[in-house]
């Protein structure tokens, strides 16, 4: 398949090298040339603009930060409408509001393009083993079309339903995740305040109903002190806005979220924001006279 | 002085009246003709655009819903900035995010026109009896010029700081407010649920340490069970939006706002939204099992 890929970061790079790795014909554009140079070294090629990359491309997937570079990337000047052969699917993996990529999918058809919603879990690390959870929302013929691609980059990748549907299930992840983060934080924060070793505590609860893998693989990473990114504080928060900003607008009551997403905010404030998720932890010692 | 006022709602039209008795002329523009009736009746000039408002008016005050209401008052076709000269003030009285005061304030200081932002407290009531609390945000000169009309519609006038510091000030004050009306709500379906009478348990409170303006007014309503707006719970729904979006660009925790925003998107869902935001004691006796009062 020919495939174009836009934005290539910590998850976006591997997932287009694992694409490489799989057969396929891949064309990268970046806004930072440089940044395309490690998957042109594995045999992409590089384009000047979304437009010319979607001339070349029968599928184009975009990994970015936040909507209103999906709607640029998409719609925008030279964007990928602009070059888009007839036929054309596009896929967002990023993490953006439901209501957006319905928007976005919306003013795409008016052009004749599909689109899937396919955002992914399971982090760079995911990213890189090919192991990454894709959840989409979108017309089943253009999934079924993307799916070899999907398995690529990720070992699962389910329709969820239309248009949005992949998001819905993301900002569903996140909730657990992000709550699952604070539960964990918190308990081996009770721990340790507690006098109590948090590693024995770790080691008993996974063989329990307490088991989860964020408590084995992050609950190993507070136990360690090992803050390094990851998924950053400042994305996660991100995150979480998506969430209660849906829970605004269906209203719907997320105290669960809503205490988590506070969380989240003051990590950003008081300077976690770069950490990965899990120096929620350190915020929790400072809240509880230790020095975090 | 000459002015120009667009908004006419609940709040609005007791304001329009009180500038009319203070002696000035007030020029006003509605959407729904029939919002003119009792304005004219009063003396005031109704106009056909915001644009024919600014021409007429050195001041002009706005009261609306949300910020984008406000931008396209201002800048959308035959909008406000289109007949303002220079020198003009835009006085914005409607509950917006700080960031969008910041922005209109910028555009329009851009063709030499001045805005305060000056959000209310005190609800209908206080815009009736003329006794608002007005927080303003913007230039300390523009507000003392302006400070004789807000005298007409307010008792308390401070000035807060700059553009969109009203706004902030009206930010502390929703968050204090409502997780106080819901703070009541809490208490009243704890003790409804204890068997407890709760015109009992508001009397002996209102002496002691716990008495406030929201116990004494909202809790009055909760006791009753009249839910009439007063304050329609869907505006609070709005504002506590705003709240938590600027806590997320500033990195501000509001664990307690959090909460009380999720109580009002679930009041939002069982259709309360037009009734008082005292009706978050509902919410609570729904969450506990508790038939309607």
């Amino acid at each position: 398949m020919n495939i174009g890929f836009i934005g290539l970061g910590l998850m976006g790079r591997p997932m287009a090298l694992n694409l490489i790795k799989g057969g396929h014909s891949v064309a990268v554009w970046a806004r930072r040339e440089d940044s395309m140079q490690p998957v042109v070294a594995a045999g992409a090629s590089a384009c000047a603009s979304p437009a010319a990359l979607a001339a070349m491309s029968d599928v184009v997937i975009s990994m970015v930060a936040d909507a209103p570079d999906v709607e640029q990337v998409a719609l925008g000047p030279q964007g990928v409408a602009a070059g888009a052969r007839p036929g054309l699917i596009f896929v967002d993996m990023s993490t953006i509001a439901p209501a957006a990529a319905q928007r976005i999918a919306a003013l795409l058809a008016d052009k004749g393009i599909a689109m899937l919603d396919a955002p992914v879990s399971g982090g760079e690390v995911g990213a890189i083993a090919a192991s990454l959870t894709i959840m989409v929302g979108g017309p089943e013929a253009a999934f079924e079309t993307v799916k070899p691609a999907f398995l690529c980059m990720g070992k699962s990748a389910t329709l969820i339903g239309d248009a949005g549907a992949g998001q819905v299930a993301k900002a569903c992840n996140q909730i657990l995740t992000g709550m699952g983060v604070a539960a964990v934080a918190e308990a081996l924060n009770f721990a340790a305040k507690s006098g109590v070793d948090g590693g024995k505590v770790r080691e008993a609860l996974l063989g329990g109903f307490a088991y989860s893998r964020i408590l084995e693989n992050h609950g190993q990473r507070m136990l360690d002190r090992n803050f390094k990114p990851g998924f950053k504080a400042w994305m996660h928060q991100k995150d979480m806005r998506i969430v209660m900003e849906e829970a605004h607008r269906l209203g719907m009551a997320l105290p669960g979220s809503a205490a988590t997403a506070q969380m989240f905010n003051a990590m950003v404030g008081s300077g976690l924001g770069e950490d990965d998720s899990i120096a929620m932890l350190k915020l929790l010692e400072r809240m509880s006279g230790g020095e975090g | 002085m000459k002015t120009g006022f667009i908004g006419t709602g609940a709040m609005g039209r007791p304001m329009i009246f009180h500038l009319l008795a203070g002696g000035h002329e007030v020029a006003v523009y509605a959407r729904k003709p029939e919002a003119y009736v009792p304005l004219r009746e009063a003396g005031a000039v109704a106009c056909t655009t915001p644009a024919e408002v600014a021409r007429r008016a050195d001041v002009v005050f706005t009261i609306v819903t949300t910020g984008e209401d406000v931008e396209a008052l201002a800048f959308g076709p035959e909008g406000l900035a289109a007949g303002f000269g220079p020198g003009s003030v835009l006085v914005d009285m409607s509950t917006i995010p700080p960031g969008t005061a910041r922005s209109i304030a910028d555009r329009l200081a851009a063709q030499g026109v001045a805005m305060l932002d000056a959000p209310v407290s005190g609800g209908e009531v206080g815009a009736r009896a003329g006794t608002l609390a007005i927080m303003a945000g913007g230039d300390a000169a523009v507000l003392e010029r302006v400070r004789p009309l807000f005298l007409c519609m307010g008792k308390t006038i401070v000035h807060i700081g700059g553009n969109g510091a009203g706004q902030v000030a009206k930010a502390c004050n929703q968050m204090i407010m409502v997780a106080a009306i819901e703070a009541c709500a809490e208490a009243f379906a704890f003790a409804r649920k204890s068997g407890v009478d709760l015109a009992k348990v508001k009397e002996a409170l209102a002496g002691g340490s716990a008495a406030s303006r929201v116990l004494e007014v909202m809790g009055a309503r909760m006791v009753t069970g009249d839910f009439a707006a007063g304050i329609e719970a869907r505006l609070h729904h709005k504002d506590f939006r705003i709240v938590l979006d600027e806590a997320h660009a500033l990195g501000a925790p509001l664990p307690i706002a959090a909460q009380v925003w999720q109580q009002l998107n679930a009041l939002m869902a069982l259709g309360w939204g037009k009734d008082d935001t005292s009706s978050l004691l509902k919410v609570v006796e729904r969450m506990s099992g508790m038939a309607e009062a």
